[in-house]
């Protein structure tokens, strides 16, 4: 009969290391490989697309000033969230999240259902001066994302990068035929790395996010993110019974 | 039998198992025999064996 | 005594001990000041300035870098090389490499802490370092890895004493974690810009899969070596059982890895996935108590010690709050708990319960009891290890009581409905309801920062006098000798 000698692993170095190694290794493989091996993991629901250049610049903004250490984007499935927020958050809404915002605190309310709820100049006037729209509110102002002109050179890099990762922007013009069939002429046309710069100056000059339609800032593309978040996926299309086996 | 494997839920149950079954072994192997319980316990004299080169602290003894 | 000690000082290699112990008292004070500052910010936000280099977001993680990379990580490095050392009754393999690490290491700290000034960040909490500062620490974990093996394998001595498993441990889970939380793409070779290779719903397990188990292995394991050692050491009697010892290793190690995901409860994650985070948090209860018991007990027939000597009280306080954490977490770890505490301050008081109350303080104890025999002298005042004890012990008491009211509180407001079916508060309103809490928060950091100062003076004053001792008996001994 095969036996075990523990004193082989106290006194061999290589032993206690292959044994440890093995001991801590089990567990992260049982818990994190079936979520990339098992298609039920993600719904499949309509509507969530990449974001377009100018919202990307946004995100990467929010992610620069560390917006996460404050606030989560994952309304959970309960009736006060519900009510407050909105919707509970799927999996497949932030599917083209590199890295993931869900977050771990909410020092400041979840922002997963922002987009929509508030205009344009309430959103520029709080991140400027919170205090002077919630008074109570204990965020930090952020005057300079108005005055600093938003830094796009390297979004055709960026958009590479991501394309890399997995999100679908196109590069060419085979890409960009599956895009207009996946998401319309529109958005394909804004997906399409190649155009980037114009893409994202033509949504300033159309979205007007921080009131001056002439300047691309940086309040120009964090707002454009914020607008975004959680409007991707029209809920009143879809059947609460399709989402329930993926809970 | 082999497709209960297969699925992702019953990583839980799965898991568990090895884990009880790894853990017995061990308190088993550690607690079984009072002769390997002995020598064991020797063991946790070596943090005072570091004062003077591989003279035994006669202290701590 | 003497020739005793001068031959240990140079059977062992103390030098990079030294740097590291010093650095860790260091980075302990920027560190907690500037969480202090953080917390301060929080209660009165003015204190952002509209400087967007200190605005709380980006603040933060230079906080927990400098806590968990900086002191942390600083007093694991000395404190394992000195542990690597003495039970295997060896010198350190690769002087070189080990000098490598540590200013590879700082240079980490330093660098992560201006990059998330000036605005890097990859927005992954506790791995925020940017790609560049990713392949460093990746560099310098290699050598750490080098130089820790290389010793061991070294070694004079047949067994491998078990706090060295730990931190083998630590190393290793380290290693592992590191690599996988950080696979980005960068954007371009020169560009500190990077984007994760995962996205969603596995992305967030990844990163939760890292977080919780750089709490499970960098700040638990690595620190129970930390206690294996010098706990028995300063008790002047051995570990309680080394049974005990090996049961609480191999329980530790296996379980915490499969735990990340009850910080993802409720979230759009598979819910079997969560449950097994919930089921195998509750087991963990087992081993983390056995190891407390263990340190605790070893005291045992020696409990006068806890009076008259303010270094074992130390450590004895930080293996409570490590029974208490760990209690804590698994209950907040219950599916039904987490949907009250997940995003609110309970979450940041029972981190702090676990960091300021077993990690600081466990390394505190630990580094009172090096630093004279580092420096060959005794310690410059125990009154003020005293004072410090006292102070760090209220400031947490502070801080974790100013957290549970104010987690629970913001909890229970955000689900409050009113007779109508209504929500009952605003989400202002509960913020609003935080100040008090929030204030008092931040003087309970003050008082714990307090202490770190004095006992930064205290470590100051001790390695001066031992230096100068050093001096003398070299002038006594250099004409003798010429």
């Amino acid at each position: 009969m095969f036996k075990f000698k523990h004193e082989a692993l106290e006194t061999n170095t290589g032993l206690l290391l292959v044994a440890t190694m093995m001991a801590i290794s089990i567990g992260g493989l049982v818990e994190i490989a079936p979520l990339f091996l098992i298609e039920d993991t993600m719904e499949k629901v309509e509507g969530v697309r990449p974001y377009t250049p100018l919202e990307q610049m946004g995100r990467d903004i929010y992610i620069r000033e560390g917006c996460y250490t404050c606030h989560s984007q994952m309304v959970r499935p309960f009736r006060d969230e519900q009510l407050r927020y909105g919707h509970y958050s799927l999996a497949a809404e932030s599917k083209y999240d590199h890295p993931f915002q869900w977050g771990s605190k909410r020092t400041g309310p979840d922002l997963a259902r922002l987009g929509g709820k508030y205009s344009n100049e309430w959103h520029v006037q709080h991140l400027i001066a919170p205090r002077s729209v919630v008074p109570e509110s204990v965020m930090p102002n952020y005057p300079w994302l108005l005055e600093t002109r938003l830094n796009y050179a390297d979004i055709g890099a960026r958009m590479r990068t991501l394309r890399t990762v997995g999100v679908p922007y196109s590069a060419n013009q085979e890409e960009y035929e599956r895009n207009v069939k996946d998401f319309g002429v529109e958005l394909a046309a804004q997906f399409h790395i190649p155009n980037a710069r114009e893409s994202l100056v033509a949504q300033v000059r159309a979205g007007n996010y921080d009131g001056d339609p002439t300047s691309v800032s940086e309040m120009d593309a964090l707002v454009a993110y914020l607008q975004v978040l959680g409007t991707m996926v029209d809920f009143s299309k879809i059947k609460p019974e399709e989402l329930v086996k993926f809970r | 039998m082999l497709e209960w494997f297969s699925h992702a839920e019953n990583t839980k149950p799965l898991g568990l198992l090895i884990f009880f079954v790894t853990f017995c072994l061990i308190v088993l192997w550690v607690y079984g025999s009072r002769k390997r319980g002995a020598r064991l316990e020797e063991h946790k004299h070596i943090p005072f064996l570091d004062e003077a080169d591989d003279v035994k602290d006669d202290k701590h003894g | 005594m003497a020739a005793v000690q001068t031959q240990v000082a140079q059977q062992y290699n103390y030098d990079i001990v030294k740097k590291f112990a010093v650095m860790s008292l260091v980075w302990a004070v920027v560190g907690m000041a500037v969480g202090v500052f953080i917390a301060s910010q929080l209660a009165w936000p003015v204190l952002n300035f509209d400087i967007p280099y200190i605005t709380f977001g980006r603040f933060r993680p230079v906080h927990t870098g400098a806590v968990i990379f900086g002191f942390g990580g600083s007093a694991l490095f000395a404190t394992s090389y000195y542990v690597v050392q003495r039970t295997c009754q060896t010198r350190l393999w690769a002087p070189g490499l080990a000098t490598f690490t540590f200013w590879g290491w700082q240079a980490v700290i330093v660098l992560a802490a201006l990059s998330y000034v000036m605005g890097y960040s990859q927005g992954r909490e506790y791995a925020e370092m940017e790609w560049p500062i990713d392949l460093l620490i990746l560099f310098v974990w290699v050598a750490y890895l080098a130089v820790f093996l290389g010793t061991l394998m070294n070694r004079r001595q047949p067994h491998i004493y078990v706090a060295n498993w730990f931190y083998l441990a630590f190393i290793l889970a380290t290693a592992l974690l590191h690599v996988f939380n950080n696979l980005a793409v960068p954007v371009g070779l020169f560009s500190m810009k990077s984007y994760s290779l995962f996205s969603g719903a596995q992305d967030a397990m990844t990163q939760w899969w890292y977080g919780h188990n750089a709490v499970g292995f960098f700040l638990t394991a690595a620190f129970l070596g930390m206690m294996y050692y010098f706990v028995p050491k300063q008790a002047g009697r051995p570990i309680y059982s080394y049974r005990l010892s090996i049961v609480h290793f191999w329980a530790l190690s296996f379980m915490y890895m499969w735990v990340g995901t009850h910080h993802l409860h409720w979230t759009a994650i598979p819910d079997w996935s969560s449950t097994l985070g919930a089921t195998f948090s509750i087991m963990l209860l087992l081993p983390s108590w056995g190891g407390m018991i263990n340190g605790i007990m070893t005291l045992s027939g020696a409990w006068d010690k806890l009076r008259t000597d303010p270094i074992m009280r130390f450590m004895i306080v930080a293996l409570s709050f490590y029974g208490m954490s760990t209690f804590e977490g698994p209950l907040m770890s219950l599916k039904d708990v987490n949907a009250l505490s997940h995003y609110t301050d309970w979450t940041v008081g029972h981190v702090h319960s676990g960091a300021l109350g077993w990690v600081a303080m466990i390394s505190f104890g630990a580094l009172y009891h090096m630093i004279p025999r580092l420096w060959n002298t005794r310690l410059y005042s125990e009154k003020l290890v005293n004072a410090h004890f006292w102070l760090a012990t209220i400031g947490v008491l502070l801080y974790i009581t100013a957290m549970w009211i104010s987690g629970i509180s913001q909890g229970l407001m955000w689900r409050a409905f009113d007779e109508y079916g209504n929500l009952q508060y605003s989400f202002v309103e509960s913020v609003a309801a935080m100040h008090p809490f929030y204030a008092m928060r931040a003087i309970g950091g003050g008082f714990f920062l307090t202490g770190m100062l004095i006992m930064a003076y205290n470590a100051y004053m001790t390695i001066r006098q031992g230096v100068r001792e050093a001096r003398i008996a070299e002038a006594r001994v250099g004409p003798v000798a010429a």
